[in-house]
């Protein structure tokens, strides 16, 4: 140990060097992301656990036992993930994400502002319940035909190519299972004690969701506004109606079902997702090559944040990296400001998923040392730091749906720039005018 | 994009190197185009590239040349195990059946263009070649994807290849 800040116990110290190990190592991404996420359970485990290396007996700290560690490779946010992506995968395979999106874009006409809004929704919807970044290529695929029969100079181009990694950045708020960082955010909030139905979310943050796509639709028009009046979209193909499929169709409706009406009926949706798992498996329509192509270093990297939250709470680490500053002469928006400003900055240029993982353990202990307000200031923060998160959208390195639409040559980063940063700045008041007028009524 | 994926082009006659490489234009700024105009220069070229950690994405290459011809070129690069993946083209207008078939049995010729060829064709073939080699041999495509086939290389990561969400 190179130094020593009083008031903090070794526990706190080693947990310290592992959070500043795994924040440096995201910063840098010197080696990838997901394998700074084991290496945080690694170290967690020789060094914080019962069976690690470290003799805590003489001290305070009573040391978890090693399978805390790594069962955050199978905590419920995870088995919800995995749901998730198993549908996801599978309709990929059976090309349901683009029969959904001819069917949900024909109302929208052929004025091209109605398109592009209509363009935004579908990537929207599809990316509450899918990745962002697949969602992003597959709309990318729906796009490229529209802007080849745009005349070469029409500003709505640009308009196009940016609203579809906008609008996928914006829909990966509207569920639990949108976007990692969530994930992260409900994982240490469930350690908190606080559970967090997947209906609660979305009447916390699908409202958001909306009116930021709105948001980013009008700043995107105004910036560059069509010039073409009329646009047709060819909306041919079929929709796949194998036996495979239709199982497919029906559990991926049941699933979905069951998930955004968990208030009512109160079944968790971690146990919905292993339906969908379970189905799809056994009636081979994923098989086991699809399960091998599953993105499992996102779980990995989400399971690496919530370690890193554990250890933070339970060596009191958190605690006093909080304590350390004094608060009271911030107001209670204040905080959440800053919080969410760090937030959105940090992501512009770290993975979401960092963020959340390095500033949740952080925003939660602020919650838990009374500075704000018990369940629902925990709960508040949370989805400061969630949201935020995904409301950063400026540069290509922001996410992966900004990289591919840059990538693709349709779209230039400085205009990207411009609109990422109206909608980020709009985005977070918005969510700061969420958590004084509608979060503090329904939480 | 450290490591530089080329584009290899070997023709004798200089008129006819000089519009191939005018031709495929284009994809200079990302495949960097190196020329030879014999069997012996591509070697060279060849193994030069390999040596500073870079790759061949594709070959176009003339069958008769001064020298090995290109069929020989050819067949020797897929009989190495780092060119062989390497996207082979013939660009001819003289190689007889016999030669061809040899390019397409023992050097997995991809593609025979006769000449004179149209621009249009050219470029299509180059980027759905390209577009092959990038999505079977990098791991990140996107770099790649402006100049090469979008909608293609969207399509592969809508299916799980390159980037991920974060």
């Amino acid at each position: 140990m190179v130094l020593s800040f009083p008031g903090l116990s070794l526990a706190g110290h080693l947990a310290m060097s592992i959070f500043l190990m795994a924040a440096v190592f995201w910063m840098f991404e010197t080696i990838p992301i997901y394998s700074t996420s084991i290496l945080v359970i690694f170290f967690q485990v020789i060094l914080l656990s019962a069976e690690g290396f470290i003799d805590y007996s003489s001290v305070l700290y009573e040391p978890l036992p090693y399978t805390q560690f790594i069962a955050t490779l199978a905590d419920p946010i995870i088995i919800l993930f995995l749901g998730g992506f198993v549908l996801a995968d599978a309709s990929v395979k059976y090309d349901f994400d683009k029969s959904l999106t001819r069917l949900l874009l024909q109302p929208f006409g052929s004025q091209p502002k109605f398109i592009i809004l209509g363009l935004m929704l579908v990537t929207a919807v599809l990316s509450a319940f899918m990745s962002n970044t697949a969602t992003t290529a597959m709309m990318i695929t729906v796009i490229i035909p529209i802007i080849a029969r745009m005349e070469p100079g029409d500003p709505a181009r640009i308009a196009v190519a940016l609203s579809i990694p906008f609008a996928a950045n914006i829909g990966g708020i509207a569920t639990p299972i949108g976007t990692p960082p969530n994930a992260v955010v409900i994982a240490a909030l469930n350690q908190q004690g606080v559970g967090v139905a997947f209906s609660s979310w979305m009447i916390y943050a699908t409202p958001i969701a909306i009116i930021m796509l709105v948001v980013a639709w009008v700043v995107l028009l105004k910036l560059h506004p069509p010039a073409m009046k009329n646009l047709t979209l060819n909306l041919d193909g079929k929709l796949k109606k194998s036996r495979h499929a239709i199982i497919l169709y029906i559990t991926f409706a049941l699933t979905v079902l069951l998930w955004v009406t968990e208030g009512l009926h109160g079944i968790r949706s971690s146990i919905v997702a292993l339906m969908p798992v379970a189905v799809l498996t056994l009636s081979s329509s994923f098989d086991k090559e699809d399960i091998r192509k599953l993105p499992w270093e996102v779980l990995w990297l989400i399971a690496g944040g919530i370690a890193l939250g554990i250890s933070m709470k339970e060596t009191g680490l958190a605690e006093w990296m909080v304590s350390s500053i004094s608060w009271d002469q911030f107001g209670y928006l204040m905080l959440l400001a800053l919080f969410g400003g760090v937030a959105l900055v940090m992501s512009n240029f770290l993975s979401n998923t960092v963020t959340a993982s390095l500033l949740i353990p952080l925003a939660i202990s602020l919650a838990t040392s009374g500075l704000l307000d018990g369940v629902a200031g925990m709960m508040t923060i949370g989805l400061v730091v969630a949201l935020s998160a995904s409301f950063a959208m400026v540069l290509p390195i922001s996410t992966p749906p900004n990289a591919i639409a840059i990538s693709t040559g349709m779209v230039q980063t400085k205009d990207m720039i411009v609109s990422g940063s109206i909608i980020g700045v709009i985005g977070l008041i918005l969510i700061l005018l969420f958590s004084i007028i509608y979060w503090p009524f329904i939480l | 994009m450290e490591q530089k994926i080329y584009i290899l082009v070997v023709e004798d006659e200089p008129d006819v190197l000089d519009s191939i490489v005018r031709d495929i234009s284009s994809f200079e700024a990302i495949f960097p185009i190196e020329m030879a105009d014999t069997a012996e220069e591509a070697r060279e070229l060849i193994q030069e590239i390999l040596d500073n950690d870079h790759q061949i994405g594709l070959i176009l290459c003339d069958h008769v040349l001064p020298g090995d011809n290109g069929v020989e070129l050819l067949v020797e690069m897929q009989n190495n195990e780092v060119t062989s993946k390497t996207r082979k083209v013939l660009i001819t207008g003289q190689a007889g059946l016999k030669e061809t078939v040899r390019a397409v049995n023992e050097a997995d010729l991809k593609h025979y263009i006769s000449k004179p060829w149209q621009k249009e064709e050219l470029v299509d073939i180059v980027r759905e070649l390209l577009t092959d080699y990038v999505l079977r041999n990098v791991k990140n495509p996107l770099p790649y994807m402006q100049v090469l086939d979008s909608e293609r290389i969207a399509e592969f990561i809508r299916k799980g290849g390159g980037p991920t969400d974060n």
